[in-house]
C-alpha cells in the first residue's frame, strides 16, 4: 500500500506541473493586469512599471510560469496578491482554506451521514410512504438552486423566525467568532445550503446501490442462513454499497474544500470561493494560481485516499 | 486482513498529515501572519506616535430631542456592503476604488470638503483660501487652518502636515531611463501638484502655495492630509503604511476625521471607533457639529446584495448602500421599520462616438442617433420605478455638470424623446436608403451597423445597451453589442495604442476601425475640468477623433478662469462643443445617458437620525457619520 501510494503521489507531480502551466497560460491569455489602468488618464509610467515588475510582464509566459513555479518549489513563495493589497498569497490561501474547511467539513459529515442513512432507510422500505417522501425531498434538494435555498434559509431564520425564546438561533451573514456558540450559529445555514444538493443526489444514488445489493443472491443466502436483518443490512449490504460512494465522497470533499462561490458569497463567508472570484475579476494571476494549485492538490489527494479506501472495504482489491 | 489494511491506511494518513504540517506556514501558529486575515487589533487605540492614547467607548447617554423622541449616544453602526477594498491605499492606481474612498472619508479630512450639492466648502480651513495672481503669471493661495485642530492621538494638526503630504506625494528616488521622475508613492493623479513651485509654511496654522499658473482644481489638490509625525520614513513608509493603515512602528495611523481605524479582518469586517479628539465638521450638511454620536462603525463585507437586505431585516446590519435594484423597493420601501433613501450620484454613463468611423463621421448620422435615442425610456427602464423624479427623467444632458449641481444645464433637449421620424429624415438626408432588413444602407459606406462596447459583465450597462439597441433599430440603425469580457475592454478598444494614435492623427496613423461606440462611466465633481482631457487633441488620451483647436484653446481659457461662476459657465460652453453641433460639424459625439443614483436604506427603528445625502459627492454613506444616532 505504501509503495502504491508513493507511486501515485509521484505520478501527480508531472500532472500538477502540466496543469499549472495550462492554467497560467490561460489566465495570461484572458487579460493583462495593465488593462485596468487603460482608462486612467492621469496615471504615470510608474504605475505600469510596478505591474510589470510584480508580474514580470516583460518576459514570455513560459519564463514567468517557470519563475512562479521555481519560487514555490525552492522558496515556498506563491507570490503577492495584487487584488489583496499586495499581501503574500500563501497565508491568504491558508487562511481562506481554513475558513472554507470550517463549513466544508461539517457539510461533508452531514452529507455522509444523511446520504447513507436515507439511502438505507429508503431502500429497505421501497415504495413505502417514507420512501416516496425521501425521494420527493431528494429531488427537491437536487432541483433547488443553491442561491435560492441559501436566501430562503436567510429569510426563514433571519427574518421570519428571528429568535428562539430570545436567543438568535443563526446568523444569516458573516463569520462570528466571539464565542464557540457564535461560530456554530454562523456555520449552520451555510452547511445546510452546501450539503442539500449533495444529500439529495447521493441518497438517490445510494438507494439504487442498496436496492441492487439487497436483491443479490449473497444477501438472500445470508438471510436464508438466519442472520439477523440488522447484520444482513449493515455488515453485508451496506458495506458493499459504500464502495461506489467512496469515489463520490472523495470528489465531494475536494469540491467542498475548493470553496463554493455562491454559498460563501450569500453567507458572506470568507472562504476560497469569493476570493477566487475577486482574483479572477482582478486578473490577479498569483492568487488565481495559488488557489488553483491548492484545490488541485486537494482533488488529487482525496482521490488517492479514495483509491486506498477501496482496499479497506473490498479485500479483493490489490495495490500491486 | 481488513484491520491490517485499515491500520496501514491510518498510518499513511498520519504520515500525510505530518508532511502537510511540515509544509505549512513557517510562521508557526500565527494564523494571521501577514496575510489574508490581517486582523489588526488595537484595543481602540488611536496610536500613531509616542503619545498614543487609549480611547474608551463613551458611556451611553440618553438625551431627549425636541420631539420627545429618545436618542442616545453610543452604539456601533453596522454597515453591510458588498465590496471590500484590497487595501486602504486609495491613491494607488491599482486600488483607487469607490469603497476605499468611502472608508477613508471619516478617517482623513481634506482642506476642502465636498457637500451634497457637489460643491467645495472649507473643512480643515478656517476660511476660503485667498488667491493672488502674481506679476509673472503664477498664482499664490494663502491658507489658514482652523484653530485647535488635532490628530486623534492628541498631536496638533499643523501646516507641516499639509506640506508633508505634498512632499510625500512628490518624493522621488531619481529618474527613469526616459528622464521621468521615479515617484515613490503610488499616486494615480498628481495633476495640480506637479505645477506647484513653492510651498511656504508661515506658522502652525498658516501656509501659502504657489502654482506656476492658475489651476482651476486647486481646492481639491490637498485631500487626505497625512500625519507627518506618524510617518517619519516619508514616502517609502507611507507607501506601505497606507495599505493596512499601520506605520513601520506598528502604530495605527491617526485620524483627523470623526472616526479612527481600529481593525480589519479581511473578508469579514473593518472596524472604526470614534475619534474623541475630533474638531467637528464644517459641512453645510452636518446637523451634529461635535463628536460622532456612535461609538464606532463596523463595515461587514456581504458580497451578495440580496443577503445585504436580509442582514438588514435580520438586525445584523443597521444600514446598507448598494447597487440600485428592484428588491430595495419591493422588500424595504413598504416596511415602516426601514427608511429607504436615494441621491443622484456623481457617476454617469455615456456613449462616446468614434468620429473616425465611416458612418459616424457624418454629423447627420450622429444626429440620427441622438434623435432615435430616448433617454427617458432608458431612465424608465432602469431607474424611474425606483427613484421617481429624483433624477432627470429625460436623462442626463451634460458631461461636465451633474443634475444636482447648480451649474447643470441640459444641452441635448433638442433631441429629447423618441424622434424616430426625425432620425430617419436625417439619415435619408445623408444619402442612406432603407434596406430590406429594416436597416439603412449607404451606397459608399454600406449598411448602417455600429458596434457598441464596454466592459462585459455589468448587467446594468448591458441592459442599457439592449434598451438603446431596440430604440435605434426602430430608426433603421443596427447596433451590435460588442463587449469585452473582464476588464480588458478599454485597453483593447478605445484606449488601445492604435486607437489613440488614430484619434490624435485624425486617422492618418494607428487604426481607426477598432471601435465605433464606447460606453462607460465617468465621475462628476466640484471641478469638472478634468473631463476636457478626453476631448483635447493634445492630451494623448482623447479617443474620439475630435481634433478641434478652438476647443483646445477655449478649454485652456476655462481652466485659467479664476472666478468660479464664470468658469462654471465656461465649462458649460465646452460641453456644447461635444454634446451639440453649435460649434461645428465635429460636435455631438458625446451622448450622456444616465446619472447613476446612490441608494441606501437604514433601520429607522434603531437609528433615529442618519447622515444625509450619503453619496452625492462620492464620499459614501459615512460622509456625515457624526449624524448617525441610535434610538435610546
Amino acid at each position: 500500500m505504501f509503495a502504491y501510494a508513493a507511486r501515485r503521489l509521484m505520478a501527480t507531480i508531472p500532472l500538477l506541473i502540466l496543469a499549472s502551466f495550462l492554467i497560467f497560460w490561460t489566465v495570461n491569455e484572458i487579460g493583462d493586469p495593465r488593462d485596468k489602468l487603460a482608462a486612467c488618464a492621469t496615471c504615470d509610467q510608474s504605475a505600469y512599471d510596478r505591474l510589470v515588475d510584480l508580474y514580470e510582464l516583460d518576459k514570455p509566459v513560459v519564463i514567468r510560469w517557470g519563475s512562479w513555479l521555481g519560487n514555490i518549489a525552492f522558496h515556498g513563495d506563491m507570490g503577492t496578491a495584487l487584488s489583496q493589497g499586495e499581501d503574500p498569497v500563501k497565508p491568504i490561501v491558508i487562511t481562506r482554506t481554513k475558513n472554507t474547511a470550517m463549513i466544508a467539513i461539517p457539510a461533508f459529515l452531514t452529507i455522509v451521514i444523511l446520504a447513507v442513512a436515507l439511502s438505507v432507510y429508503s431502500a429497505i422500505r421501497q415504495y413505502s410512504l417514507s420512501d416516496y417522501t425521501i425521494t420527493a425531498l431528494s429531488f427537491a434538494g437536487i432541483a433547488l438552486p443553491t442561491f435560492v435555498l441559501g436566501l430562503f434559509l436567510q429569510v426563514l431564520w433571519g427574518i421570519w423566525i428571528q429568535d428562539w425564546l430570545g436567543i438568535k438561533p443563526f446568523y444569516v451573514t458573516g463569520k462570528h467568532t466571539a464565542s464557540f456558540g457564535d461560530l456554530v450559529s454562523s456555520i449552520v445555514l451555510p452547511v445546510i445550503t452546501l450539503s442539500a444538493v449533495f444529500i439529495g443526489a447521493e441518497s438517490r444514488f445510494g438507494r439504487s446501490a442498496m436496492l441492487e445489493i439487497i436483491n443479490a443472491d449473497y444477501i438472500r443466502t445470508a438471510r436464508a442462513k438466519g442472520l439477523p436483518e440488522r447484520r444482513v443490512i449493515f455488515k453485508h449490504a451496506l458495506r458493499n454499497a459504500l464502495i461506489p460512494f467512496i469515489t463520490i465522497w472523495a470528489l465531494d470533499f475536494a469540491a467542498l474544500l475548493g470553496g463554493s462561490v455562491i454559498t460563501e458569497s450569500i453567507f458572506s463567508w470568507p472562504g476560497l470561493g469569493p476570493i477566487f472570484l475577486t482574483a479572477i475579476t482582478g486578473q490577479d494571476i498569483h492568487l488565481i494560481m495559488g488557489i488553483v494549485l491548492v484545490v488541485s492538490m486537494m482533488a488529487i489527494g482525496f482521490n488517492l485516499i479514495a483509491d486506498l479506501l477501496y482496499g479497506v472495504f473490498d479485500p479483493r482489491i490489490r495495490y500491486d | 486482513m481488513i484491520k491490517r489494511r485499515l491500520f496501514k491506511l491510518l498510518a499513511l494518513l498520519f504520515a500525510f498529515a505530518l508532511i502537510a504540517a511540515a509544509c505549512g506556514d513557517s510562521s508557526g501558529s500565527d494564523d494571521n501572519a501577514g496575510g489574508d486575515s490581517t486582523t489588526t487589533t488595537t484595543e481602540a487605540s488611536s496610536g500613531g506616535g509616542d503619545e498614543s492614547t487609549t480611547t474608551t467607548a463613551a458611556p451611553p447617554e440618553t438625551t431627549e430631542t425636541t420631539a420627545g423622541e429618545a436618542m442616545s449616544s453610543g452604539g456601533t453602526l453596522i454597515w453591510a456592503h458588498e465590496q471590500e477594498p484590497p487595501d486602504l491605499h486609495l491613491s494607488d492606481p491599482n486600488n483607487n476604488l469607490t469603497i476605499t474612498a468611502w472608508i477613508l472619508q471619516p478617517l482623513l479630512e481634506d482642506l476642502y470638503g465636498v457637500d451634497s450639492t457637489t460643491s467645495y466648502y472649507p473643512e480643515l480651513l478656517a476660511e476660503e483660501g485667498v488667491l493672488t495672481t502674481n506679476d509673472d503669471g503664477s498664482v499664490t493661495v494663502d491658507f489658514k487652518l482652523r484653530d485647535g485642530l488635532m490628530w486623534s492621538d492628541g498631536v496638533p494638526f499643523t501646516s507641516e502636515d499639509v506640506k508633508f503630504t505634498y512632499d510625500t506625494i512628490m518624493e522621488t528616488d531619481g529618474e527613469d531611463e526616459d528622464g521621468n521622475p521615479n515617484y515613490i508613492l503610488s499616486v494615480s493623479d498628481r495633476t495640480g501638484l506637479d505645477t506647484i513651485t513653492d510651498f511656504t509654511v508661515k506658522s502652525d496654522t498658516e501656509f501659502s502655495v504657489t502654482w506656476s499658473d492658475f489651476f482651476a482644481g486647486w481646492k481639491g489638490v490637498f485631500g487626505n492630509i497625512l500625519p507627518a509625525h506618524a510617518l517619519p520614513g516619508g514616502a517609502a513608509e507611507a507607501e506601505e503604511a497606507l495599505r493596512d493603515w499601520t506605520n513601520a512602528a506598528g502604530d495605527i495611523l491617526p485620524s483627523t476625521g470623526p472616526m479612527v481605524f481600529d481593525s480589519w479582518e479581511k473578508g469579514v469586517s473593518l472596524k472604526m471607533v470614534r475619534n474623541e479628539n475630533y474638531h467637528g465638521s464644517h459641512s453645510p450638511d452636518a446637523v451634529n457639529t461635535g463628536l460622532a454620536y456612535v461609538d464606532g462603525v463596523t463595515i461587514n463585507f456581504v458580497p451578495d446584495t440580496d443577503a445585504q437586505i436580509n442582514a438588514l431585516k435580520a438586525g445584523e446590519a443597521d444600514m446598507i448602500m448598494t447597487q440600485p435594484q428592484l428588491q430595495f423597493g419591493e422588500r424595504l420601501s413598504s416596511d415602516n421599520q426601514f427608511t429607504v433613501a436615494s441621491t443622484a450620484g456623481p457617476v454617469f454613463e455615456h456613449w462616446g462616438l468614434n468620429l473616425l468611423n465611416v458612418h459616424l463621421a457624418d454629423p447627420l448620422v450622429r444626429e440620427a442617433l441622438a434623435y432615435s435615442l430616448d433617454k427617458s425610456e432608458v431612465m424608465a427602464g432602469l431607474y424611474t420605478p425606483l427613484f421617481g423624479d429624483l433624477l432627470p427623467a429625460e436623462g442626463l444632458g451634460n458631461t461636465y455638470w451633474m443634475s444636482n449641481q447648480p451649474a447643470y444645464v441640459d444641452h441635448q433637449t433638442e433631441w429629447a424623446g423618441a424622434q424616430v421620424d426625425a432620425a430617419k429624415t436625417k439619415l435619408e438626408e445623408a444619402g442612406y436608403t432603407m434596406g430590406d432588413d429594416g436597416f439603412y444602407t449607404h451606397p459608399e459606406r454600406g449598411k448602417l451597423t455600429l458596434r457598441v462596447g464596454t466592459t462585459g459583465g455589468n448587467a446594468l450597462r448591458e441592459l442599457q445597451q439592449q434598451i438603446i439597441q431596440e430604440q435605434m433599430k426602430k430608426a433603421g440603425i443596427e447596433i451590435v453589442i460588442d463587449n469585452v469580457p473582464g476588464g480588458a475592454y478599454f485597453g483593447e478598444k478605445p484606449f488601445s495604442d492604435e486607437a489613440l494614435a488614430a484619434s490624435a492623427s485624425g486617422g492618418a496613423e494607428g487604426d481607426p476601425t477598432i471601435w465605433d461606440i464606447t460606453q462607460f462611466a465617468w465621475v462628476g465633481g466640484p471641478w469638472p475640468g478634468g473631463q476636457s482631457g478626453a476631448y483635447k487633441s493634445d492630451s494623448g488620451f482623447a479617443p474620439y477623433g475630435f481634433v478641434n483647436a478652438e476647443f483646445d484653446a477655449r478649454s485652456d481659457e476655462c481652466d485659467a478662469t479664476v472666478d468660479d461662476a464664470t468658469r462654471a459657465d465656461c465649462y458649460n460652453e465646452l460641453d456644447t462643443y461635444v454634446t451639440t453641433l453649435q460649434h461645428g460639424d465635429d460636435g455631438l459625439f458625446m451622448l450622456p445617458l444616465t446619472q447613476k443614483p446612490s441608494y441606501y436604506a437604514y433601520n429607522s427603528e434603531r437609528l433615529v437620525s442618519a447622515g444625509v445625502a450619503p453619496d452625492a459627492n462620492l464620499g459614501g454613506p459615512l460622509s456625515n457619520v457624526y449624524d448617525f444616532q441610535f434610538a435610546g
